[in-house]
C-alpha cells in the first residue's frame, strides 16, 4: 500500500463521501473491487416485488407475533389429564406458542436474509493482511524494554531472594487450592470394615432380623414377603426392614432411596436346572434366590428377568447374567456376578436375611479385593 | 434519516470520540473485510445456541430448586401426585405444567444444548476438513476443542439435575466410572458426591457448576476463539484474488453484520420451533429417580452417545494388580474419551509433523486435496459414529428386529475394521478426485462429444478450461486449490476469456 | 378427538352399568344352572382346542415336544392372554408369537368372539386350574390412583416395556411388546399369566387394585396420551431427540447458512 500523502482538513471537507470512504480503505488495507448494485433493485419492477415480498414477510412477523402474545395470554395453560374437557387445548398451548414464535422470528430472520440479498450491493472488497511477525524495530524495542524492565528488578542477580519470593506466590496458589479441595475431601474408608462401600442396609445390627420388604414407593406401606406370595417365574423387588423401624417413616423411605440396598428376591419355575457357584450353594431358600438389583459393571437397576432364559438383563448397557450360576455374567461388559443375598424364613414364615452379601455391591473400585465375586 | 436524528447519531458519535478517541478504530473493525462462504457460518450456528441456552438458562434458573430433599409433589399432574420427590424434580414439574410457558422455555432450553453442540462437531469437521486449523490458527482449533469437550460436559450436568429416572441412571454411571478409577476413584468419587452415591450435596454441586463455573468458562472461551478469529481475520477457500496476504469478501458493515443478524435470527426461530413442536426430555413421564426402578431405552443426550456406546462395547476386562482391582469401565470411560480429546487436542502439532509444513496458511485446501489429512478425519469420524451407534443399540435391536448381541459384536468388530477401511477408501477418493482435476487442466473437460478423427477413430472433444490460444492449442491452468468449471458447454470458452 | 370422547362416554357408560351388572351378578347363588352351563361351555372349548391348537399342544393339553409347552395348570388367562392377542394359534413355523389380528372365531371384539375365547378357556381351566380372567369388563379394569400404578409400573413393568409402554429388547432378538395395542383385559391376563418371557405377577404380590392401577397409568401415558411438549417423538428417550436435532435442527439451519452465504 503506498502511504498517501496527509491530507489537510480543508481537503477532507471538501471531498466527497466515496473519495474518503477509499482514502479510509487505503488507511485500512481495505480495496472494494467491486460493487455491483444488488440485482433485486436494479429496475423498477423488481424493486417494486423485492419491496412487497420483504414487506410481506415482516406484516407475517408481526401477525404471528401478535398471535403469540395472545396465545401466551389468553390461552388455557392449567394442566388437564386425558380424558377430561379441555386436554385438547391444553395440549396445544406449548406448539401454539412454539409455532406463533417460530412465524414470528422466522418470517422476521428470512425478511433480513432477502431483504440483505435483494438490495445490498453485491461487494468484492480485498483486505491487505499483516502477516507474520512485528516489524524488526518493534520486536528488538519490545525486547529491549522487557530486558530492562527486568535488569531494573533485579532479580536476576538476587537469586536467594528471587526463589523465596516465587515460592511464597507458589505457597499462597498451594493455599488455596488447599482450602478449595480440602474440605472436599472425605475418607471413604473411615469406618474401616463397616465402610459405606463394604456395607448396605441388609447388614444386621446385633440380633435383629432383617426382613425383605417389598419396595412400593411408599415408605408407611410395610408389606413383608413370604414364599407363597411369589408365583413360580415372578420376580420382586425388596428393601430391608426391621420391625424396630416399622413406624420410622424416614428410615423406611432411606431404606428405599440407598442405592445399594436394593434386591430382587427371583422365584425360579419348578424344577430349573441351577448350578450354584462354590461356596454359594446354601444362599438360597428352596426355588426362592435373592441377588442385589444393583449391576455390577456401572449400578444400573438390573431388572429384566427373562423367564424363559433364566436371565437377568441390565438394560443400560445389556450385561446378561445368569440367575441359575450365580448371577453370573454371561454376555455385555459387567465382569462380576450379581451379589446374593443369603435369604431363609423365620418361624413365622417370612423372608430374612441370613447376613449382608457376602461380596461388594455395585461397580468395581480399586480397593475390591481380588476373589470378591 | 431525520435531520434531528442525523444531528443527534453526529452529535453522540462526536462525543463519544471526544472522549475514547475511536474513530480510527471503529473505521477499521467497520471495513473488517470477512470472506464469504455458507460453511463460515455454521460456528455462528453454535453461537447463537449458547447465547439462546444463556437466557432461558437464566429463566430457568429463577425457578429450579436444586435441592435433593424429599418432599411429597402435590402439584396438578396427576400421575404423580402423592409421590415421594427430591424439590428438584419437584420445581421441574412445577415449572414444566404451572408456569405460562415454562415448558416452552424448558424444551428451547434443551433443544439449543443439542444444537449448540451438534452445531460444533459440524463446524469442527469443516475447520479440520479444509484445514482450517494450521498455522497461525492452533490456539483457535485447541479453544474449539475444549468449548466442545466442556460444552459436551455441561450438557451432562444441565439434564442431571433435573432427577428424573433416566437423569438418576446418568448420575449413577458417572458415580461408577469415578469409582473405576484406579487408586484414587474412591476418594475421587467422595470429593465429588461428598460420600457414597447420591448423597444429599451432589445437586447443588452440579447446579453451580453448570450455572458458573462452566458456562463462566464457556463464555470466556467463546470470547477468546472469536476474538482470535476476527483478530487474524477469517481463513478463506482459494479463489479470485484470495492469497496468503489477502483477505477477499465483504466488509463488516453492512453486509456481514447483516448476514450474521439474519443467521442468529434464524437459529432463534428454529430452536424455537424445536421447542414447541417436539417435546424433548419429559421428565414427568420418566418419573422420579429411585435406585430400584429403571427403564429401557436408557441413552444419555446425543454428544454422550459415544461414551454410553464404548461402555456397551468394552468387554468384562476387570483385571487385579496385587490385591487391587482395575475395573473395565475405566478403560472405556474414561481413558477413551480422555485419548481422543487429547488426539483431537494435538491434531495440528501431529499433522506438522506429517507434513513438515510450518507455513502459516490463509487460504483453506480442498478436502481432496490433502488426501491423508481427509482419510484420517474420516477415520475418525467413523470411529466415532460406531460409537454413537452402539450407544442406541437397544433402539436400534428393536427397529430393525435384530438380536442386540449381533449388533455388540458388530460394533466390536467395526471399531476395529471399519476406521482404517474409511481411511484407505477415503484417501482413495481424493486421490483419485486430484487425478481427475489435473487430467481436466491438462487435457481438458469432458465435453461427452464424440468426433471423428482422420483415421475414423472417434475421439471425444475436450474442452480446455484455461480456455485456447490464437492457434486452437490449450491455455495449461495449474490447479490453484478451487473447484474446476466442469460445465461442458463449449461456449463457457468465451465467458472464459472476458473474465 | 373424537376417540377420547368416545372413550369418555364409554366409560361413563360402563361406570353406570356396573352397579347394576355387579348386584345381578354377585348375591345369586344359581349353582345348578351354571354348572350345566359350565360343562357345555367346556365341552364347547374342547372342540375349539381340537381344532385349533391340539397340533401343537396335544390331545389333552400335555403339549408336544419341539412343537408346543403342556397347558395343564395355565388357567384361563393365559388362553384370553394368548388368544385374544392373536399371538396363538401361530400362524405357522416362522411366527414366533408375537402380537398380530386375533383369528376371527377369537376376536375380543365381537360377541362370537369372545364367547370362543370363554369356552377355549373354560376348557383349559378345567385341566389343572390357574388364573382365570376377570369377569369385569375392560373398562371397570382401568383404577383410579394413577400415580400409584405408574410406581408400581416404573418398578415391575418399565425394566422391559419402557416408561411409556414402548417396548424394549430381550437377548437372544426376543422383545417384550410394546403395550400401545393391549386392551385393559390383556394387560391383566399378561400380569397373571406371565407369557413367554415375562414373569408372574400374581395376586399377592400385586393386587388387584394395584394391577388395575398400573393399566390405568399405561392407558394414561401411552400414545402420546399426557405429552404437553408437541410429538412425543415416539417417546423412546434421548435417541430419537438426537436425530430431530440433526434432521431437522441442524439440517435446516445449514440449508439457512447455504441460503445467507450464497452468492446473489
Amino acid at each position: 500500500m503506498s502511504t498517501p500523502r496527509e491530507p489537510t482538513g480543508h481537503e477532507l471537507e471538501r471531498m466527497s463521501r466515496s473519495e474518503l470512504v477509499e482514502l479510509g480503505g487505503s488507511l485500512d488495507g481495505v480495496q472494494v473491487v467491486s460493487d455491483e448494485p444488488a440485482h433485486g433493485s436494479d429496475t423498477p419492477d423488481r424493486e417494486r416485488r423485492s419491496r412487497r415480498l420483504v414487506t410481506l414477510l415482516l406484516v407475517l412477523s408481526l401477525l404471528c407475533a401478535a398471535g403469540f402474545v395472545w396465545a401466551y395470554l389468553f390461552w388455557p395453560t392449567g394442566y388437564v389429564p386425558p380424558g377430561a374437557p379441555g386436554h385438547t387445548a391444553y395440549l396445544l398451548y406449548t406448539p401454539l406458542i412454539g409455532l406463533t414464535f417460530f412465524g414470528a422470528v422466522g418470517a422476521l430472520g428470512v425478511a433480513l436474509v432477502v431483504y440483505v440479498r435483494r438490495f445490498y450491493p453485491d461487494e468484492v472488497a480485498v483486505q491487505h493482511l499483516e502477516r507474520g511477525p512485528s516489524p524488526e524495530k518493534d520486536r528488538f524495542t519490545a525486547a529491549a524494554t522487557f530486558a530492562e524492565a527486568g535488569a531494573h528488578t533485579g532479580f536476576g542477580r538476587r537469586t536467594m531472594i528471587r526463589r523465596l519470593g516465587l515460592t511464597g506466590f507458589g505457597v499462597i496458589g498451594i493455599m488455596g487450592g488447599l482450602v478449595a479441595v480440602g474440605g472436599l475431601v472425605r475418607n471413604p474408608w473411615r469406618q474401616g470394615t463397616d465402610a459405606a462401600l463394604w456395607t448396605t442396609g441388609w447388614k444386621p445390627t446385633g440380633d435383629e432380623p432383617v426382613f425383605l420388604r417389598v419396595a412400593a414407593g411408599d415408605p408407611r406401606e410395610i408389606v413383608k414377603v413370604r414364599p407363597e406370595d411369589l408365583e413360580p417365574a415372578s420376580i420382586l423387588t425388596v428393601v430391608p426392614f426391621r420391625e424396630s423401624e416399622r413406624d420410622d417413616v424416614e428410615k423406611n423411605h432411606d431404606a428405599e432411596m440407598a442405592p445399594d440396598n436394593p434386591v430382587v428376591l427371583i422365584r425360579l419355575p419348578a424344577g430349573t436346572h441351577v448350578t450354584n457357584p462354590p461356596g454359594r450353594e446354601d444362599l438360597h431358600h428352596g426355588d426362592y434366590y435373592a441377588f442385589s438389583k444393583v449391576c455390577t459393571h456401572l449400578g444400573c437397576p438390573a431388572a429384566l428377568y427373562d423367564t424363559q432364559l433364566q436371565v437377568i438383563l441390565c438394560p443400560c448397557h445389556q450385561s446378561e447374567f445368569r440367575i441359575t450360576e450365580g448371577a453370573r455374567p454371561v454376555f455385555g461388559p459387567a465382569a462380576r456376578p450379581l451379589p446374593q443375598l443369603p435369604i431363609t424364613v423365620d418361624a413365622d414364615g417370612y423372608f430374612v436375611a441370613r447376613s449382608d452379601f457376602l461380596d461388594p455391591v455395585g461397580p468395581s473400585f480399586w480397593e475390591m479385593r481380588r476373589g470378591s465375586r | 434519516m431525520g435531520l434531528v436524528a442525523r444531528a443527534l447519531t453526529r452529535g453522540a458519535a462526536d462525543a463519544v470520540d471526544r472522549r475514547y478517541s475511536v474513530a480510527s478504530a471503529a473505521r477499521r473493525q467497520a471495513s473488517h473485510v470477512f470472506p464469504k462462504h455458507h460453511s463460515f457460518f455454521w460456528g455462528e450456528i453454535a453461537l447463537y445456541s449458547f447465547v439462546v441456552l444463556v437466557l432461558s438458562g437464566t429463566y430457568l434458573a429463577l425457578y429450579f430448586v436444586p435441592d435433593t430433599t424429599e418432599v411429597v409433589y402435590t402439584g396438578p399432574y396427576a400421575p404423580l401426585q402423592g409421590l415421594f420427590v427430591s424439590r428438584a424434580y419437584d420445581s421441574a414439574l412445577s415449572l414444566s405444567f404451572e408456569v405460562r410457558a415454562g415448558l416452552f422455555v424448558r424444551q428451547l432450553h434443551h433443544w439449543a444444548a443439542l444444537l449448540f453442540v451438534a452445531a460444533m462437531i459440524l463446524h469442527m469437521a469443516r475447520n479440520f476438513f479444509t484445514g482450517a486449523f494450521r498455522r497461525p490458527r492452533e490456539l483457535t482449533w485447541l479453544g474449539g476443542v475444549a468449548l466442545l469437550a466442556i460444552g459436551i460436559f455441561e450438557g451432562y450436568l444441565g439434564y442431571s439435575m433435573l432427577d428424573d429416572l433416566l437423569s438418576g441412571l446418568g448420575v449413577r454411571i458417572f458415580s461408577g466410572l469415578l469409582l473405576s478409577v484406579p487408586v484414587v476413584g474412591t476418594w475421587l468419587h467422595w470429593l465429588v458426591f461428598g460420600g457414597e452415591f447420591f448423597g444429599d450435596i451432589w445437586i447443588s454441586r452440579f447446579f453451580i457448576a453448570h450455572v458458573l463455573v462452566l458456562p463462566g468458562l464457556l463464555v470466556a472461551l467463546i470470547a477468546v476463539h472469536v476474538g482470535l478469529v476476527w483478530y487474524q481475520k477469517h481463513t478463506q477457500f482459494p479463489g479470485p484474488g484470495a492469497r496468503e496476504d489477502t483477505v477477499v469478501g465483504e466488509r463488516a458493515l453492512p453486509g456481514f453484520a447483516s448476514r450474521t443478524v439474519a443467521n442468529g435470527v434464524c437459529v432463534l426461530a428454529v430452536l424455537g420451533l424445536l421447542a414447541g413442536v417436539f417435546q424433548i426430555n419429559p421428565v414427568f413421564l420418566w418419573g422420579p429417580y429411585t435406585p430400584t426402578q429403571v427403564s429401557t431405552y436408557i441413552q444419555p443426550d446425543f454428544y454422550a452417545g459415544f461414551l454410553i456406546g464404548g461402555l456397551r462395547l468394552w468387554p468384562r476386562w476387570e483385571f487385579h494388580l496385587g490385591d487391587h482391582t482395575v475395573a473395565a469401565p475405566f478403560w472405556v470411560g474414561l481413558v477413551l474419551p480422555l485419548l481422543m480429546f487429547a488426539l483431537l487436542a494435538l491434531y495440528p502439532w501431529l499433522e506438522r509433523l506429517r507434513t513438515g509444513d510450518h507455513a502459516p496458511h490463509q487460504v483453506l485446501q480442498r478436502p481432496r486435496d490433502d488426501a491423508t489429512r481427509t482419510g484420517i478425519g474420516a477415520m475418525g469420524l467413523v470411529f466415532w459414529g460406531i460409537l454413537f451407534a452402539s450407544g442406541a443399540t437397544d433402539v436400534l435391536a428393536s427397529t430393525f428386529d435384530v438380536p442386540f448381541e449381533y449388533l455388540v459384536w458388530a460394533g466390536r468388530i467395526g471399531l476395529l475394521v471399519l476406521p482404517p477401511l474409511a481411511f484407505v477408501v477415503v484417501r482413495g477418493v481424493c486421490r483419485g478426485l486430484q487425478r481427475s482435476d489435473r487430467d481436466a487442466l491438462e487435457h481438458g473437460v469432458h465435453t461427452g462429444v464424440l468426433q471423428e478423427g482422420p483415421d475414423g477413430v472417434y475421439v471425444e472433444l475436450r474442452r480446455p478450461p484455461g480456455g485456447a490460444d490464437r492457434a486452437g492449442r490449450p491455455v495449461p491452468l495449474r490447479y490453484g486449490g478451487s473447484r474446476i468449471d466442469r460445465r461442458p458447454d463449449t461456449g463457457a470458452d468465451q465467458t472464459e476469456e472476458q473474465r | 378427538m373424537m376417540r377420547r370422547l368416545r372413550n369418555v362416554a364409554l366409560i361413563v357408560v360402563a361406570l353406570a352399568a356396573v352397579g347394576g351388572v355387579y348386584a345381578l351378578l354377585v348375591p345369586s347363588p344359581q349353582t345348578a344352572v351354571a354348572q350345566t352351563a359350565d360343562t357345555a361351555r367346556t365341552a364347547q372349548g374342547r372342540a375349539l382346542y381340537e381344532q385349533a391348537c391340539i397340533s401343537c399342544h396335544g390331545a389333552n393339553l400335555q403339549g408336544e415336544p419341539g412343537r408346543g409347552p403342556g397347558l395343564t395348570g395355565v388357567g384361563d388367562a393365559a388362553v384370553y392372554f394368548q388368544v385374544s392377542t392373536g399371538r396363538m394359534p401361530l400362524a405357522g413355523p416362522q411366527d414366533r408369537g408375537y402380537r398380530k389380528a386375533p383369528a376371527p372365531e377369537f376376536d375380543p371384539t365381537t360377541e362370537q368372539g369372545s364367547a370362543n375365547l370363554a369356552a377355549l378357556g373354560a376348557y383349559v381351566e378345567a385341566n389343572g386350574g390357574g388364573p382365570t380372567t376377570p369377569t369385569t369388563p375392560g373398562d371397570q379394569l382401568i383404577g383410579s390412583d394413577v400415580a400409584h400404578g405408574g410406581e408400581l409400573y416404573r418398578l415391575n413393568c418399565a425394566s422391559c416395556h419402557n416408561f411409556t409402554g414402548r417396548g424394549g429388547v430381550l437377548a437372544d432378538g426376543r422383545y417384550p411388546p410394546r403395550l400401545d395395542g393391549a386392551t385393559p383385559t390383556q394387560m391383566y391376563t399378561a400380569m397373571l399369566s406371565g407369557p413367554m418371557a415375562m414373569p408372574v405377577f400374581s395376586d399377592q404380590q400385586l393386587t388387584p387394585e394395584e394391577k388395575k392401577d398400573i393399566i390405568a397409568y399405561v392407558v394414561s401415558v401411552r400414545g402420546q396420551n399426557n405429552a404437553p411438549g408437541g410429538f412425543g417423538l415416539g417417546e423412546l428417550g434421548p435417541s430419537t431427540e438426537g436425530v430431530i436435532a440433526f434432521v431437522v435442527g441442524l439440517a435446516t439451519l445449514v440449508g439457512v447458512a447455504a441460503w445467507i452465504g450464497a452468492r446473489t
